[in-house]
């Protein structure tokens, strides 16, 4: 319930910054759709299990959160920082629309 | 079999050949090709007994196709033209090309479409056959568009069009394939119960026909052949002549036996078939241009054959198998001549030649045989081959005007021939002498090849009863069984030998009236061309082709969104009123905590998405992640906490290094464009929610995590299992990724390369009144302090978090990124961002040193069986693992990539050019003027002139340099 109503709520505030014009906000809105992936990752998971899987850790294998979307999220971040920095080098590189309207 | 071996190591090594011996390369693989030819001929006794030469690999045993090959009377007919031919024209091209030409290229191709036309006659696999009728196809193509640059429009004509038939072919072997079961060439045709089966055979039989009217240069598609003539002359001997085109003719008589009783074969393949000969043979009495007519010549003659098998009968076949055995020789012959011709007299065109019967005999002599085979003259072999297509049409099923009308026409065409055959010879040799005393006889080396066409085609027709076996041996492959074919040296009187007669007398007559023929043909001509058509409807196509990309085209985000977005909404409107099985979570799933994260995240993204100031969005953004970070802690995700948290941190900064040169402020936007776009963006939340609510979290652990959980640690030595799901389960994800991580490194270091950072480049412009509590440096003193002290502690945090990985939090990924943290730190603190200690790290060169480091590590896993297995030691009471050695590589390419985005954002200008560049604080003005003066900067995409390239001149004006 809790992952679902933060997913939506990232959802919804990505895609309307994706729809903007402007390369800067449509880095921002992709960054933000980026959470709500990695959420519904480690919502797949089991929101239900919440003791980190770290072995000598745990009480029992059935209490321990799911490692394996763990990794996955895990990379993902890491991988959505790269593609992040380069849509902003893009950004600031390009003569794009992002100013056409000056302060 | 050896053969297709021995030619496909000779066609390797001709361009060797080549290289070594220049032209002269034509003699040893004439010498080959001759060896070859004899090999193939020596198996003609078991042929003409009926036996099958069968050699089969397994190539793909998953689909049941085989490599595989057979020798039948009908593959042995074409095998010999391929090898035969071949020889003499390799044995040409050695005189035919200059002393000095590289011909590697020419040589290699020739012997790649040798391999290629053998195989494909001799294949006994359906999918074998296409992959040989293909790579004719595209040798073709490189021997046309090779030759001259004006020759690309003609080559990519022949190369979609036989390509098309390609397809068509594929089609054909397709349907085949699904329909039997099997791709075997021999056994589909040996059952054909797939004929009975309503619409397979008829549409089978369409495919077939594509396939072979495209190849063999049937109207509607014979316009491609003219134009392949801009190839050298040995290529359209061979190919366009007597090999390549004779596939199609090939195709149609190995499907005979499938077909023969079909009526929609055996109308299409006689009306198309007699259309072509007489439309061909038309347009080769109009041409000037030796080639050009001989081209024609071979559109019609194919047309013969084409028709001659669509009658389908005994007699027909055997008729079909002899004129393409004469065909091949006369024209192989005649085009050859054409060579020698062009070569002696330095023109083809028959305006400027004639009377060269003096000065050229033996040549007179030669083309004199061939254009007598063409013409069906006896005693040559054209006359018994044309003499028998005669007898064939006659036998031409149906109502009974059918066979008159197909035999007419088929004399028609007889006479044009007759009638461009004697242009041919007599406006080259004969008539007045014209004033070229120049011309010579060609040397004995170069007549050779011609004369053995010439001659054989002499022979067999005063020999021709010896071709009586081969004529019923296929026959007898074409599925009619054991026939007797009468041939006779000296015919009797039958209705073929007064159509032949007939057809000399009238083209005689048509030769003798040839000024009235000639002026009469050249007032008229077609409406248009074949060329005309083919190239409008490949323009068309095209532009076609750009008004379909054009609808995804747009660089604007929302064409692409809003479609995905709408079509989503519709799945899953689709999915709930279908309903689905929905489980209870085994637990309750929500702590009370939870709700207040969450309230906050939803306030800070609706801050993002409010605000204008885009500063302010970033830290917003920022706070979203950082929150998303805690509740990760509260998931038990405290590895994802870290990254997520650290992520958050370094990408604030770096969008702060961007955001620096840009506005401060978003454009502002429109109420309609607000309204639209919180519209999608609230049905889009509302899909992804309710499909989060419903779809996941909804299971007990799975297999695959509870075996990670209770085996990681006996697997790997490693207690935290999302760090050996990492570096010792999945490595290979992992290098795939950090491989993009790292490529992004690389990526913006070329983006920045030849295009430079725009707007502002210093963030101390000089022009503001200075003041102490103004000043920029003055008020990070705090930074600065803390950085200096705090900077080296981060970095070393880093190796510690690197190194425990694998037993507690932390690992690359996260050791890495809070080293990039410390990296910013010190970045910041620096006194002058110019001289910051962080330019010193070669960024792309750690980026490497990591990937390497990953990989070369990963192949010491195939010590023990596989790339990336972690390989493990106890050194004393360590316990050493390779996966180490490869999270430290993800380490490095990750801070490489970190180091790249702060020394490429992060400074005015970039360290690596800087003599390149003019002092920052002074010239920003003057420097931006020239980047405009000079047009050739305006392009912005020499990367010669990459640094100055990129700011368009109307550009200049809204940057913010003008606040000056």
């Amino acid at each position: 319930m809790t992952a679902a109503v933060l997913v939506g709520v990232l959802v919804a505030g990505a895609v309307f910054l994706i729809v903007q014009r402007g390369l800067v906000r449509i880095a921002l809105g992709l960054i933000m759709l980026g959470h709500a992936a990695n959420l519904v990752l480690l919502a797949a998971g089991g929101m239900y299990r919440r003791e980190a899987p770290l072995i000598d850790q745990i009480a029992a294998v059935q209490t321990a959160a799911d490692p394996l979307p763990q990794a996955f999220v895990l990379t993902a971040i890491v991988i959505a920082f790269g593609v992040t920095v380069y849509l902003v080098a893009l950004a600031g590189a390009g003569t794009g629309d992002d100013t056409e309207e000056s302060q | 079999m050896t053969v297709l071996g021995v030619l496909a190591v000779a066609a390797a090594v001709a361009p060797l050949l080549a290289r070594w011996w220049g032209r002269d390369a034509g003699w040893p693989l004439a010498a080959v090709f001759l060896v070859l030819a004899v090999v193939i001929a020596a198996q003609l006794p078991a042929v003409l007994d009926g036996e099958v030469v069968e050699t089969s690999w397994p190539w793909i045993p998953a689909a049941g196709v085989n490599f595989a090959l057979w020798l039948d009377g009908v593959g042995w007919l074409f095998a010999m033209l391929v090898l035969g031919v071949g020889a003499l024209i390799m044995a040409y091209c050695a005189r035919y090309f200059g002393r000095t030409s590289s011909q590697s290229r020419f040589y290699l191709l020739m012997g790649i479409f040798a391999v290629a036309m053998l195989g494909l006659v001799l294949a006994d696999d359906l999918l074998l056959l296409f992959v040989f009728w293909e790579l004719t196809s595209i040798c073709s193509f490189f021997l046309i568009g090779g030759t001259s640059l004006k020759a690309d429009k003609p080559a990519m004509r022949a190369l979609l069009v036989t390509a098309g038939g390609g397809l068509a072919l594929l089609s054909a072997v397709t349907l085949l394939a699904v329909r039997t079961g099997t791709t075997q060439l021999s056994a589909i045709l040996a059952d054909t119960s797939w004929l009975q089966d309503g619409w397979t055979g008829p549409l089978v039989a369409v495919f077939i026909i594509i396939a072979a009217f495209t190849k063999s240069a049937q109207v509607p598609f014979h316009f491609w052949l003219p134009g392949a003539m801009a190839a050298s002359t040995p290529v359209s001997a061979y190919l366009h002549a007597a090999a390549m085109v004779k596939a199609g003719i090939y195709l149609l008589i190995r499907f005979t036996p499938a077909f023969s009783d079909l009526a929609l074969w055996n109308v299409v393949l006689v009306t198309f078939g007699l259309a072509t000969a007489i439309y061909g043979a038309v347009l080769a009495l109009k041409e000037y241009d030796l080639k050009s007519l001989a081209a024609f010549s071979t559109v019609s003659q194919l047309g013969y054959l084409v028709a001659i098998i669509g009658i389908g009968t005994s007699y027909a076949l055997a008729a079909a198998a002899i004129h393409t055995l004469a065909h091949a020789l006369f024209k192989a012959t005649l085009f050859m001549m054409v060579g020698v011709i062009d070569h002696q007299a330095h023109t083809r065109d028959i305006r400027e030649l004639g009377g060269l019967r003096r000065s050229m005999p033996v040549s007179a002599v030669l083309t004199g045989l061939g254009a007598m085979s063409l013409a069906g003259l006896p005693p040559v072999l054209g006359f018994y081959s044309k003499e028998k297509l005669f007898a064939g049409f006659l036998e031409a099923g149906g109502p009974g005007w059918v066979a008159p009308l197909a035999g007419g026409a088929a004399v028609l065409a007889a006479i044009l021939t007759f009638g461009y055959a004697a242009r041919f010879w007599y406006y080259t040799f004969g008539g007045q002498p014209s004033d070229r005393s120049d011309v010579r006889e060609a040397p004995a080396s170069f007549l050779f090849p011609p004369a053995v066409t010439a001659l054989a085609g002499l022979g067999l027709g005063l020999s021709v009863p010896a071709l009586r076996p081969f004529a019923e041996r296929v026959v007898a492959d074409t599925g009619f069984g054991a026939q007797t074919v009468e041939i006779h040296l000296i015919p009797g009187l039958t209705p073929d030998v007064g159509m032949s007669a007939l057809a000399i007398l009238f083209g005689l007559g048509l030769f003798l009236s040839r000024e009235r023929v000639d002026s009469l043909l050249h007032r008229r001509s077609a409406p248009t061309t074949g060329d005309a058509v083919f190239d409008r409807v490949h323009a068309t196509s095209l532009a076609f082709g750009r008004r379909v990309g054009d609808l995804t085209r747009s660089a604007a985000p929302p064409v692409h969104i809003v479609p995905a977005v709408f079509v989503l909404g519709v799945l899953a409107a689709v999915a709930v009123w279908w309903g689905m099985p929905v489980v209870q979570p085994p637990e309750p799933v929500v702590r009370t905590w939870d709700w207040l994260v969450i309230a906050a995240i939803t306030a800070a993204v609706l801050g993002t998405v409010l605000v204008r100031n885009r500063i302010a969005a970033v830290v917003l953004l920022g706070v979203v992640g950082v929150l998303l970070g805690v509740w990760f802690v509260l998931l038990g995700a405290i590895d994802v906490a870290l990254t997520q948290i650290t992520v958050e941190v370094l990408t604030v900064v770096v969008l702060v290094l961007v955001l620096r040169r840009l506005p401060v402020m978003f454009q502002r936007v429109g109420g309609v464009r607000i309204g639209l776009s919180a519209a999608l963006a609230l049905a889009a939340g509302g899909v992804a929610a309710v499909a989060t609510f419903l779809l996941t979290g909804r299971r007990e652990l799975s297999p695959v995590s509870e075996y990670l959980m209770t085996h990681s640690e006996e697997d790997t030595g490693g207690i935290n299992v999302v760090n050996t799901i990492l570096v010792d389960y999945r490595p290979l994800d992992t290098l795939g990724e950090v491989t993009v991580v790292g490529i992004a490194g690389v990526g913006i270091l070329a983006l920045l390369h030849t295009v430079r950072l725009r707007g502002r480049e210093d963030p101390t412009p000089s022009h503001r009144r200075w003041s102490p509590i103004e000043d920029p440096w003055g008020n990070a003193i705090v930074i600065q302090v803390v950085g200096r002290v705090l900077a080296p502690v981060i970095i070393v945090l880093s190796l510690w978090m690197l190194l425990r990985g694998h037993n507690a939090n932390g690992g690359g990924f996260i050791g890495a990124l809070v080293a990039g943290a410390g990296l910013c730190l010190a970045h910041a603190a620096a006194p002058d961002p110019r001289r910051s200690l962080v330019l010193r790290i070669p960024g792309v060169a750690v980026i490497t040193a990591g990937l390497a480091l990953s990989v070369v590590t990963g192949l010491f896993g195939l010590l023990d069986g596989s790339f990336l297995r972690p390989l493990h030691a106890d050194i004393g009471a360590y316990h050493f693992t390779s996966a180490l050695v490869f999270d430290v590589g993800i380490y490095l390419a990750v801070i490489g990539t970190v180091v790249v985005a702060l020394t490429r954002l992060g400074v005015p200008h970039p360290p690596t050019e800087p003599t390149r560049e003019p002092p920052a604080r002074s010239g920003t003005r003057g420097e931006r003027d020239a980047q405009a003066l000079p047009p050739t900067a305006l392009d912005g995409h020499d990367p010669g002139n990459g640094e100055r390239a990129p700011v368009r001149r109307g550009d200049s004006a809204t940057e913010p340099g003008g606040e000056q």
